[in-house]
């Protein structure tokens, strides 16, 4: 389903991805832990190109990203929106469009891009509203939700292009701790459906119980690995022992 | 810029009338003139170069000096009186009030001694006999009488008595023009037909062009004459006894013949005497307003015109440019970010003569209309080009990557999630824009479009009421855009209710 290889990533003459190498399979979910600034966020936005690598592999559901090659710059942008299409990603600062409601930044998407019908885009789009339980709030615009349903409408937004890998990058960080929850609540859902996932957190609870495998990122490099009990439970790295008691404590 | 252009055209005379208005009287000086002149040494007299040669022009071979037969004649009057002369630059069509306002003594260029001016100043005994003369292109051979031009496109000079004179006679399309020049630029660029000038610029300028003919015979003959402010009859005394002494030993006629302006019609300037002037009529144009109102409101009528279509022009053209500028392949940039910067960097007017008087030259030939339209609208693009690149730059970049993570182009991101959020942006600065393109359309009259400020200028010329003129058309410019920035201010909180 994923398989990443020796994917290396600069800013500048500063190395935040020193080959990494990722396979996963249909319908497994992964837990991307570390530090603030080992990579973990930039290898996400990696997978769906909002970020281009050096060098190495990216290749989801069949299409394959090879970077640091010469090919003209149209074959590779077509290369690079086939990627997305089969990825969706939720972002921190959710951003949602803010002139549009929360039932429009749901259609927009698969009627630009997919040329779905409007009328059927808003039948999926209520759908999923009510999948997020959110259906009440449709023709709400985002600045006037609270950020734990902004983060579900940008949930529902990625789902309505029917993504075969769900990316999520940090989701609960900007939210208060009592609005986690329900986020958390609807990404359980998710993983329990089914959907193939990964997810950049640093709620421990979460990857505890919805991880099939957890990868502890450390300076750009995948430190250790594996199912979460092994990880949390005994964990043989150094810096990753580190880490969790630095989590553990706060 | 645009302030200062605003001032320099025919807006200028409603700063004064409010100016007037604010301060009471416009007399600077209590005590007659002649007294201040003798005791600064100096004879302040005024004229505009830009109305040009034979009487007050820069020197072609210097042109940081002047020269012209009145100045020959100021510099002879002062030596009589015992002072030096000064010339003092003021816009033609408002010397009578900048005189009035006390700017500088005496008024010199070619002004036409007439019952309309009479009853605002007083004039000394005339200096020069001037007729009017009809020119047109070297192959018209039938317009030779103001009967011949009925019914054509015809130039004059703004403020003359040949504007007076044409218009009284009616049936002619009459074309007015800031300058003279102008007038003979848009004969060769087949603009109008005929110009109807003083003559002594019909001498100077067309006689010599090949492509110019005098058509028909000098008509309408007129005294130009010095103008005093009426509380000066000592300075006119003196005046008067000067030109006197000029003419009896043949000054004049020196002077006259060196700009090949002297002719048999001259003889009379000796014996004149001045008939009594009927005393000046105030005309309440507040109290009459029904007769100007309507007028001054067909002139607002084109202003808006002009400055919709305009804004329009504008709003499309920026957006294409900024398009241009942020997201296209290099030469285009450039040439957008060269646009932007030569646009900004250069004044509406010189723009504006350059559509207008310039493109004919290389075969393009707009009418004033449409050459107002474009210039305003081309100007403008350039600041809404800007105040859209704000705009677009003001959006988060967390939107793009949103609309991209979801399989959006480049190009349908921006069109449905970075510009309609940048548009609702800079609502306020287009709005701002469009209220300052609606004041700055009064410049286009230098290319003869008649809109709101002209019909005021051309009013308050023969009313002389400036301050209820003014009023009327400040009225009328406040009644206008007042409206528009409260419409504004409710589009853009009802396309912000997504930021509440």
């Amino acid at each position: 389903m994923i398989v990443v290889e020796q994917l290396v990533k600069s800013f500048g003459s500063n190395r935040v991805l020193h080959g990494i190498d990722h396979t996963q399979s249909r319908g497994e979910a992964v837990v991307l832990i570390g530090p603030s600034g080992c990579g973990k966020s930039t290898f996400l936005r990696c997978l769906n190109q909002l970020e281009t690598a050096d060098s190495g592999s990216i290749s989801v559901a069949g299409v394959t990203v090879k970077s640091g090659q010469k090919e003209s710059r149209a074959a590779s942008h077509k290369l690079q929106r086939e990627l997305r299409m089969k990825t969706g990603m939720v972002f921190q600062q959710f951003n949602l469009f803010p002139h549009l409601t929360a039932l429009q930044n749901v259609t927009t998407a698969p009627v630009v891009v997919k040329r779905m019908n409007r009328r059927a885009a808003e039948v999926l789009g209520r759908e999923l509203l009510a999948k997020v339980g959110l259906e009440q709030k449709a023709d709400a615009y985002p600045a006037q939700l609270s950020g734990g349903q902004q983060q579900r409408v940008a949930i529902a937004r990625a789902l309505a292009m029917q993504p075969e890998v769900m990316l999520f990058d940090e989701p609960t960080s900007a939210l208060d701790p009592e609005l986690r929850d329900e986020v958390l609540r609807v990404m359980r859902q998710l993983v329990e459906e089914g959907m193939t996932t990964i997810v950049v957190t640093h709620e421990m609870q979460f990857a505890r119980d919805m991880a099939d495998k957890v990868l502890f990122f450390d300076a750009g490099r995948v430190a250790e690995s594996g199912p979460p009990e092994e990880i949390f439970g005994n964990p043989r790295n150094e810096r990753t022992r580190e880490f969790l008691k630095r989590v553990a404590v706060k | 810029m645009k302030h200062a252009l605003r001032w320099a055209r025919s807006g200028g005379a409603l700063t004064i009338a409010i100016l007037l208005l604010l301060g009471g009287s416009g007399h600077a000086f209590a005590a007659d003139t002649l007294d201040s002149i003798r005791a600064r040494g100096e004879l302040l007299w005024g004229a505009d170069a830009e109305g040009g040669a034979p009487y007050v022009y820069p020197d072609p071979e210097h042109p940081e000096k002047l020269i012209g037969f009145e100045v020959d004649l100021a510099n002879a009057l002062a030596n009589r009186l015992g002072v030096k002369a000064r010339v003092v630059q003021n816009q033609w069509d408002q010397l009578i009030p900048a005189l009035e306002r006390g700017n500088f003594d005496i008024i010199l260029n070619g002004l036409e001694i007439t019952p309309q001016n009479q009853q605002q100043i007083n004039f000394a005994r005339p200096y020069y006999v001037y007729a009017q003369q009809i020119v047109t292109l070297t192959g018209t051979t039938n317009l030779t009488t103001l009967a011949d031009l009925k019914g054509h496109p015809v130039g004059v000079l703004a403020a003359t008595a040949a504007q007076r004179l044409v218009q009284a006679f009616g049936g002619i399309d009459v074309r007015i023009y800031p300058g003279n020049v102008e007038n003979f630029q848009d004969m060769k660029a087949g603009r109008i037909d005929a110009a109807v000038l003083d003559l002594p610029i019909a001498l100077f300028y067309a006689k010599p062009d090949p492509a110019l003919r005098l058509s028909g015979e000098p008509f309408a003959p007129g005294y130009y004459g010095i103008g005093v402010r009426r509380t000066d009859p000592e300075l006119l005394a003196a005046l008067n006894q000067a030109i006197a002494d000029l003419l009896a030993d043949g000054t004049i006629e020196k002077i006259d013949r060196k700009y090949g302006l002297w002719d048999e019609r001259q003889a009379v300037l000796k014996d004149y005497h001045q008939e009594a002037v009927a005393q000046r009529k105030t005309i309440s144009t507040l109290r009459e307003w029904p007769k100007y109102l309507p007028l001054l409101l067909r002139g607002a009528v084109t202003t808006i015109e002009l400055s919709v279509l305009g804004m329009a022009l504008a709003m499309v053209t920026g957006l294409v440019i900024v398009l241009i500028r942020l997201y296209s392949v290099a030469p285009f940039r450039w040439f957008a970010q060269a646009y932007v910067e030569f646009i900004r960097g250069t004044p509406l007017l010189i723009q504006l003569f350059l559509i207008y008087y310039g493109l004919p030259e290389i075969g393009i030939r707009l009418n004033a209309f449409v050459a107002a339209v474009v210039g305003l609208g081309l100007n403008y693009a350039a600041s809404e080009a800007e105040n859209y690149r704000a705009g677009i730059q003001a959006v988060p970049r967390g939107q793009m990557e949103a609309a991209q993570a979801l399989g959006m182009s480049h190009g349908q991101a921006l069109r449905h999630v970075i510009l309609p959020q940048a548009l609702r942006m800079v609502i306020p600065p287009v709005t701002n824009d469009f209220i300052a393109m609606f004041k700055d359309s009064s410049i286009v009259s230098v290319i003869t479009m008649v809109e709101l400020t002209k019909v005021y200028g051309m009013l308050a010329m023969s009313t002389y009421d400036y301050i209820g003129l003014g009023l009327m058309t400040a009225g009328i410019y406040f009644a206008l855009s007042y409206p528009a920035s409260i419409f504004a201010g409710r589009l853009e909180r009802r396309l912000q209710r997504d930021r509440r």
